[in-house]
């Protein structure tokens, strides 16, 4: 039965990822939609951390995961806002990171 | 003649380069998913998998959050159709890479677009796409180094997990996942002196965070779509400065 969960779930991930690559579908997006899309990136990769850090209990109390996390990730949102390469950035941040994790609290 | 042998030449360093500044670039991400590999691979014996199907949900499903899920779920005696149903919503943020990546892919052979389209994962969207704005050009070569990098250590962690899951039980305190915290941000805040993507970063932050404890399993796209939404629609000053200046 495991088999069966593998295959099937093995098919809907994949559909899911490689539907707009098929030359099933002929559609493409205009100039309008073009412009939609480009902001797909910023927003899903953001979607993904913001959680990391803030939590939200659901009803009104939100929390940090710690303020090492907030420490490092302030340093490197100012780090990329000025345009810092994006390797030293998560260089630096996550050392600060693992300093304040182990080292401080 | 001496022409043509120093192109290829030069074609094999830009794509020997290429390749390594894919690697380089995927790393942080690979270390940052260890631990989730090493979950996912633990519990899929603990929920009663064997070992090769443990490994085989890496090798053809290869998507952390849905299988991590389906594992729980099946754990706790759900149905079939309530795991399938739930990795639909899941995986379907992967709909908007597949949109996305769609004009730079449509041209390739069929081959190509199978191995991408295989290897679409958050981790490799957001290295590529930062590589696409950064070179001004999609690489395929690109995008399936650094899937295939990933593949490889979500793999591997997999295996790590099945084979000796009960010594990392503490892996999860180590805070790794702050390497994709700090990842996402180097690759977004360089350019939120936009103010469109400056909306699209603030509202679908502040969506994710909301919605994370209500809709555990969608709200990454809803979020996604939020923010991207809430950029279309927001007055861009540049574009209305261009408007004015042709008018």
């Amino acid at each position: 039965m495991i088999w069966l969960l593998l295959l099937g779930m093995a098919l809907i991930t994949f559909a899911n990822r490689y539907l707009f690559f098929s030359a099933v579908i002929t559609y493409s997006p205009g100039p309008k939609f073009k412009r939609f899309l480009s902001y797909s990136s910023y927003s899903v990769l953001t979607a993904i951390w913001a959680p990391i850090i803030f939590h939200f209990d659901g009803q009104r109390e939100f929390q940090l995961a710690g303020f090492d996390y907030f420490l490092a990730a302030a340093l490197a949102g100012i780090l990329s806002f000025y345009r810092v390469a994006s390797i030293v950035v998560v260089l630096l941040s996550t050392t600060l990171f693992f300093v304040i994790r182990f080292y401080l609290l | 003649m001496t022409q043509i042998r120093s192109q290829a030449s030069a074609c094999r360093t830009s794509n020997s380069s290429l390749t390594r500044r894919a690697i380089l670039d995927t790393m942080p991400l690979s270390l940052a998913v260890i631990p989730w590999g090493v979950l996912t691979g633990a519990l899929a014996i603990e929920a009663g998998f064997s070992a090769i199907q443990a490994q085989l949900m890496s090798l053809i499903v290869f998507a952390g959050a849905a299988q991590l899920s389906a594992i729980t779920l099946l754990a706790a005696g759900s149905s079939f159709a309530s795991i399938f149903a739930s990795t639909v919503v899941i995986s379907s943020r992967h709909l908007l890479y597949s949109i996305t990546f769609r004009q730079h892919v449509e041209a390739l052979p069929l081959r190509l677009r199978l191995v991408i389209g295989f290897l679409l994962t958050d981790e490799m969207f957001a290295v590529s796409q930062a590589h696409t704005m950064r070179s001004g050009n999609f690489s395929a070569l690109f995008a399936i180094v650094s899937g295939a990098t990933f593949y490889f250590c979500w793999n591997i962690s997999t295996l790590l997990g099945i084979i000796a899951g009960e010594y990392f039980s503490d892996l999860d305190s180590m805070g790794l996942d702050f390497a994709i915290v700090a990842t996402f941000i180097a690759m977004t805040f360089a350019e939120l002196r936009n103010y469109p993507i400056l909306v699209a970063v603030l509202m679908s932050g502040l969506t994710a965070v909301l919605l994370q404890p209500l809709l555990s399993d969608s709200y990454i796209v809803i979020a996604a779509l939020v923010g991207m939404s809430c950029a279309y629609i927001c007055p861009d000053p540049q574009a209305m400065a261009e408007l004015k200046v042709s008018s």
